[in-house]
């Protein structure tokens, strides 16, 4: 109590006792010297995002290809640029969180020719196809078709993504902190992929489907970046791997 | 104190403070944003937007967990009274930095969508069955609003039309605000994160926030149990303590049975009572100090003569009186308290009694 009462005096609008100035400096340097260790601290401790990004530098692209739609639209490049070669398999969306379905609804299986901007993140490569008319062309001739190896059932086990954002839209472009982002993508038409935590037959990235090759019911939306377990046949499509889930099978991890 | 009417009355010790919220600020979200990524030996980094959002959202939370400590400190070495006075601003600070924050979630995230920012906020995700999964956005939200509305009615406009009990009940929002922003910390980053720096960060401001305030409320909660007088009586005079336990200039505070706090002070040989609840806000009087002959509250510096309770013109806020007499040894106070701008003539100590406190 009387070292209390022995405590100077501070009123704000008068000036700061001298008692008082010393004590106030050094509980300022400590607060701001303790930010600064904190923000350091804190700042050096964010996760790795991955290599994935937008392929600015490399200019528009164009690719032409067969086209498929389901269970969502991929482009099996068969004459490529500099930068994307034949035989790759490309993920297609549109500008923001959008898909490109609506647009090349009636393309299934058709040869077309597809302008935009390249997403890579390791082996996933995708088209950001550009919003113009000109960006997709139906082109004459036949489309060459697709190797479809199946590689039978499988559980696995891992996060429901969405393609865009993981191949490098955004950075980080998996987890719970992006699952309202990756909803919004997958709601707009972006196609969905797993990335299992144990790879088939080398690869841990897939299109998903549901168990008829189909596009995922909104349901789907509830399991986004929650570890999960599915299971369903795994398939290789050119370079591509799709998961056909089956939904009832879904657990959370 | 001032009766003319200023947005904000400036004072030196208000210009420093704010000059060193704002350094913590600026602090850390530079070194968070421009010197943490070179330590990081070449990793990639996320999005500038991200990072951004990561750096004015974590810079809110550490805001907030100082500011919900200066009030138990405060209590506990008066020293950090000062840190007390201008708390508001760094209330408003944080409410900014939160503000930007959700201003680059929001326009990042939720951006880039045929459906609008806010409704896609409101609408992306709304699995609130789950626990991993759960829209930590929403937790985000409600301490953002909780945070504008103190941010907004911290002008003294507010306290003076809403009252001090009432300001001070609505300004109680803060701990929601806390425990919404952990748990959207909890449910959203931390989820995410595979370094558990920041999750060691968020736990030790909670166990810091929690124990202080338990730590103060038990303090608070002895001093009360020793301070509570009851009537002796049937009559509502109670026992404040024996003439020896008074020290000049200073108070002893007595919590009464009808709820009141009461501080009776010695000042040059004579007793006072008056109302521990500063008309301002609520700051413990009977923790103040005397000057130019009027009680100082120890918070803000508003004054009150001991006589009336009044402030000296032009001032007009008001504290109650008691009206004290002395038995024997032992100071009474009647537990009544008088209307606001009542005069109570203080009583003088017996001589003896004065002789031996000299």
């Amino acid at each position: 109590m009387s070292g209390q009462n022995q405590t100077p005096f501070f009123i704000g609008y008068l000036p700061i006792p001298h008692g008082l100035r010393l004590f106030l400096v050094v509980v300022s340097g400590l607060l701001i010297g303790g930010f600064a260790a904190l923000a350091l601290a804190i700042g050096t401790a964010q996760g790795n995002p991955g290599t994935g990004d937008f392929q600015w530098g490399w200019g528009p692209q164009e690719v032409t290809g067969r086209l498929e739609i389901r269970p969502y639209p991929l482009l099996h490049v068969t004459t490529g640029s500099k930068h994307i070669p034949a035989g790759r398999t490309l993920l297609l969306s549109g500008v923001g969180k959008k898909g490109v379905r609506p647009r090349v609804a009636k393309l299934d299986g058709r040869l077309v020719r597809l302008k935009g901007f390249a997403l890579k993140r390791g082996e996933i490569d995708a088209l950001q196809v550009g919003d113009n008319n000109k960006a997709i062309v139906a082109l004459d001739g036949k489309a060459p078709a697709v190797k479809v190896e199946p590689l039978g059932r499988w559980r696995l086990k891992g996060e429901i993504c969405d393609g865009k954002c993981l191949a490098g839209a955004m950075r980080p472009g998996r987890g719970l902190s992006h699952r309202a982002c990756a909803n919004l993508c997958l709601i707009g038409g972006v196609p969905p992929v797993f990335v299992s935590s144990a790879p088939v037959d080398g690869n841990d990235f897939f299109v998903m489907g549901d168990s008829k090759g189909n596009p995922l019911p909104p349901e789907i939306l509830h399991h986004v970046s929650v570890y999960v377990s599915l299971e369903g046949t795994v398939e290789r499509r050119g370079n591509i791997m799709v998961f056909k889930v089956d939904l009832s099978s879904l657990k959370v991890l | 104190m001032s009766v003319k009417y200023s947005p904000v009355q400036w004072t030196q010790s208000k210009l420093f403070y704010d000059a060193i919220a704002l350094a913590l600020v600026v602090a850390y979200v530079l070194i968070y944003l421009r010197v943490a990524p070179t330590f990081t030996g070449g990793v990639p980094s996320a999005d500038g937007a991200i990072v951004r959002a990561r750096a004015f959202g974590t810079c809110a939370f550490l805001l907030l967990t100082v500011i919900l400590c200066i009030g138990p400190l405060a209590r506990f070495d008066r020293r950090f009274l000062p840190l007390l006075y201008n708390r508001r601003h760094l209330g408003v600070i944080t409410c900014l930095v939160a503000l930007t924050h959700a201003a680059y979630v929001l326009n990042w995230y939720f951006n880039f969508s045929s459906t609008p920012r806010f409704e896609a906020l409101l609408t992306s995700n709304t699995s609130y069955g789950q626990i991993l999964g759960f829209p930590f956005e929403a937790f985000g939200i409600l301490a953002l609003l909780a945070l504008l509305v103190l941010a907004v009615s911290s002008h003294d406009f507010w306290l003076s039309f809403l009252t001090a009990p009432v300001w001070k009940l609505l300004h109680y929002a803060i701990y929601p605000a806390y425990g919404f922003l952990v748990a959207h910390i909890a449910l959203g980053a931390l989820q995410s994160e595979t370094n558990a720096t920041f999750a060691v960060v968020t736990g030790c401001s909670v166990v810091l926030v929690c124990r202080l305030h338990a730590a103060a409320a038990i303090h608070e909660t002895r001093l009360a149990r020793t301070a509570t007088v009851s009537a002796s009586q049937e009559d509502a005079w109670f026992a404040v303590g024996k003439l020896t336990d008074f020290e000049e200039g200073r108070a002893q505070i007595r919590l009464l049975d009808t709820g009141e706090r009461v501080a009776v002070f010695l000042h040059e040989g004579h007793l006072a009572a008056i109302g521990n609840a500063c008309a301002h806000q609520n700051g413990p009087l009977g923790e103040g100090r005397i000057l130019d002959g009027c009680l100082t509250c120890p918070w803000h510096g508003f004054q009150y003569r001991l006589s009336d309770g009044c402030s000296p013109a032009p001032f007009t806020e008001k504290v109650p009186t008691y009206n004290l007499r002395i038995d024997g040894e032992v100071v009474l106070v009647d537990a009544r308290m008088n209307p606001l701008g009542t005069k109570v003539d203080p009583v003088p100590l017996p001589l003896v009694t004065q002789g031996a406190g000299a």
